[in-house]
């Protein structure tokens, strides 16, 4: 039997901001409406609905009822992934793909600011010989550059500095600040605090309430234009930071090549016109490029990624969110977005999108 | 939907504490055991999918640590948490996962230490401008949407949720996985225990438990390779509700997510006389009364019948439509596990291999889910693809 197609149908989001006023239920309304809006569907269309949160990030149980109603999931059938947007998309994806659903709504969010990351992601470790000593994600994305940097961690942080102030200045630029040069903000990021040695405080992405939103709807007889969802890549690695090289990207590199193989992409050449990673420090992107093969010609968030405004839970849709805007009108193209969860980078997902003319 | 279908399943023994165990350890418990049934050795798993209310731990995103347990390192692991359906709606998204065609075999697992968090204050964490004020948890809730239903059904006496409860127990002495197995208990027992929160008393209550359960979901040619009868998934439908308790009203009663589930999924599956079609149930009850509304809610009766069922022994062992062989949630309640269960009890009766519990001849099976917000899952599975 063949597989049938998925398309991105319509995306849409919230402005990132580092404390939204509004609800959770009044922002992921706002996502949805705009993505059913771009995909020229109503909530009636939509057959299920995926929902992408975490329970300790909302202060709520069973985090999705907050949202049940907005997504428009009353008498239908709703499933909440606890990890990244981009994990919720794969599942609904599989949906479509087992002929269950024809369109499902897929959302991520979180409100940061309605919490203290750190409290929430030491909460996350290993509660018998982790979290008593303090470590948190935040410990383990220092150790994770520290052993990145290898011997020479000032010229690491001198790279990193570059990477960050490239992505912050276009993210800055993107919505219309454009008096700040990369060349200024490089200098002012390797003069801020030691946040976690070797990270300095600028080299993070900064931290932004957002939800998310995307239609998946399956492809009808014939190829139509849009963007349309090749194959998706999920990996777990082991937890301990201690069980696992963290100057590697094994786990990413799983994910790839996933991925790949979803999205039947045999031939290695076949290059990215795209990468949109989640990345809240630079030396996560290295770890990223190095995963996916990427070098200095691939274009790399033009937007500036997750320096437009980080987000724990809606981080992977909202990088779908700018790949699938970017893909749009091209003839051809290819990307890749990346989602990714859990200490130093435990947990990855990747989706490959490809514009269809 | 494209074909899938449960060919192994592993449980832990469920019970008050499992001090003897970590949470993955726990997991690793019915996983190992899921696997070992099927002949499986880890990496011939394509993904995993993990249940669990991480809330009631005290955990974030607990698959992190956990994950291991339930041999995800190193695969593509989902983790499904949508409260009292957690478990179940975990199994549809297996089922989906493999239907897909992506993925030949994926390991389901749902689990919950309660012993290790205050399960109370995490059913606590409602809506914080409109249900907080007022939230109770499993048993307050459940006395509300109880004291509704028993008052729009007079002909139901709290002696028929008691013979419910006793059911419950007296079938979980027959397994050797269950938390509360009481094969002495009495419908005078049930009515002599202490009130919780009125009607319901302790013994019409589930319990909290610590326990894992796991299945392994195959597709069609490997099913048949690694199960000599595989339980075929034959429907499986999901319906949640709005949240606000107050804005149904005798939600129990009505139940309209479960029968619209239960509709859509009869009508797939070929079902057209449930109590007939069916031969063995494996229902989610976490309170006994809540027993005689999915009667009617899953049309094994008409309204105000429920009571009748009960007492002509048709949902017994031995009855016409046994309803949890198993012992159900009243006697084993590890909640992100007790949907899996639920799923796992209803295929083990296909399998042909629930020991003292089996159901001479099971064709097809039900399994469903109910969270507190009257979130619905109902699946159907059978002998034949």
């Amino acid at each position: 039997m063949t597989r049938p197609g998925v398309r991105i149908a319509g995306v849409g989001q919230t402005r990132p901001l580092r404390e939204d006023p509004r609800a959770i239920p009044e922002m992921v309304l706002e996502a949805v409406e705009a993505a059913l809006a771009d995909a020229g569907l109503d909530l009636e269309d939509v057959d299920a609905a995926v929902t992408a949160s975490v329970d300790l990030f909302d202060g709520l149980t069973a985090s999705n009822v907050a949202i049940t109603e907005v997504v428009g999931a009353v008498m239908k059938p709703e499933t909440r992934i606890a990890g990244d947007g981009l994990a919720a998309v794969m599942h609904a994806a599989c949906q479509i793909e087992a002929g269950a659903y024809r369109t499902v709504l897929v959302v991520a969010h979180a409100k940061p600011s309605l919490v203290w990351p750190r409290s929430v992601t030491a909460w996350a470790m290993d509660p018998v010989l982790l979290q008593p000593l303090g470590v948190d994600f935040l410990v383990c994305a220092g150790l994770q550059a520290s052993m990145r940097a290898g011997p020479d961690p000032a010229a690491a942080v001198a790279r990193w500095c570059r990477i960050a102030a490239t992505r912050r200045a276009a993210a800055l630029q993107a919505v219309g600040e454009l008096g700040v040069s990369a060349a200024d903000l490089e200098a002012r990021f390797r003069v801020s605090p030691v946040l976690a040695h070797p990270l300095l405080a600028d080299l993070a992405a900064p931290a932004a309430d957002l939800a998310c939103a995307a239609v998946l709807r399956r492809e009808g007889a014939g190829r139509e234009p849009g963007v349309k969802l090749l194959g998706c890549g999920l990996d777990l690695s082991p937890h301990a930071p201690g069980d696992r090289d963290l100057a590697r990207p094994d786990g990413l590199h799983r994910a790839y090549r996933r991925a790949r193989a979803q999205a039947g992409l045999t031939r290695r050449a076949r290059r990215f016109d795209l990468l949109e990673p989640a990345c809240v420090f630079p030396h996560e992107e290295e770890l990223f490029c190095e995963a996916v093969s990427a070098g200095p010609a691939d274009l790399i968030s033009p937007g500036g990624g997750l320096y437009s405004g980080a987000n724990p839970v809606a981080a992977g849709l909202s990088r779908l969110v700018a790949a699938t805007r970017w893909l749009r009108g091209r003839r051809a193209g290819l990307a890749l977005a990346h989602g990714s969860w859990g200490p130093a980078g435990q947990a990855h997902a990747l989706a490959v999108l490809e514009a269809v003319a | 939907m494209r074909g899938a279908a449960v060919v192994a399943t592993g449980q832990t023994r469920h019970a008050s504490r499992r001090d003897d165990v970590s949470q993955p350890e726990l997991l690793r418990e019915a996983c190992r055991a899921a696997l070992d049934e099927a002949g499986l050795r880890p990496r011939d798993l394509d993904a995993v999918v993990i249940s669990n209310m991480e809330v009631f731990e005290g955990r974030c995103l607990p698959e992190l640590w956990a994950g291991e347990g339930a041999f995800a390192t190193g695969k593509p692991c989902l983790k499904v948490a949508t409260g009292g359906t957690s478990g179940t709606s975990a199994c549809i998204a297996g089922f989906h996962l493999v239907a897909s065609g992506r993925f030949d075999t994926v390991l389901v697992a749902g689990f919950e230490k309660h012993s290790e968090g205050p399960t109370q204050s995490g059913m606590a964490l409602t809506d914080p401008f409109w249900d907080r004020h007022v939230a109770s948890g499993a048993v307050g809730n459940f006395a509300l949407a109880v004291s509704q239903y028993m008052a729009s059904r007079p002909y139901l006496t709290a002696e028929h949720a008691a013979r419910v409860a006793v059911k419950a127990r007296r079938n979980a002495a027959r397994n050797p996985h269950a938390h509360l197995r009481m094969p002495d208990l009495t419908v005078a027992d049930v009515l002599a225990s202490p009130m919780l929160a009125d009607p319901i008393r302790r013994l019409d209550m589930c319990p909290q438990s610590d326990g894992a359960c796991a299945l392994v979901v195959a597709a069609p040619a490997r099913a048949r390779k690694l199960c000599p009868r595989p339980a075929w998934v034959k429907a499986a439908v999901t319906r949640h509700e709005q949240p606000f308790l107050g804005d149904r009203d005798n939600r129990l009663g009505t139940m309209r997510t479960l029968r619209e589930a239960a509709r859509v999924a009869y009508q797939e599956a070929g079902i057209t006389a449930p109590l007939q079609d069916l031969d063995v149930a494996e229902i989610y009850e976490p309170v006994s009364y809540a027993e005689l509304a999915w009667y009617e809610a899953l049309g094994f009766c008409e309204a105000d019948e429920a009571g009748v069922l009960v007492e002509s022994g048709v949902t017994e062992l031995d009855g016409e439509l046994p309803v949890n062989p198993s012992g159900g949630v009243l006697s084993s309640n590890p909640v992100g596990a007790s949907g899996v269960i639920r799923v796992a009890e209803a295929a083990l009766q296909l399998h042909g291999r629930a020991g003292e519990r089996q159901v001479e001849g099971a064709r097809t099976a039900l399994a469903t889910g109910y969270g507190v917000y009257a979130w619905a899952d109902v699946i159907v599975l059978g002998t034949e693809p």
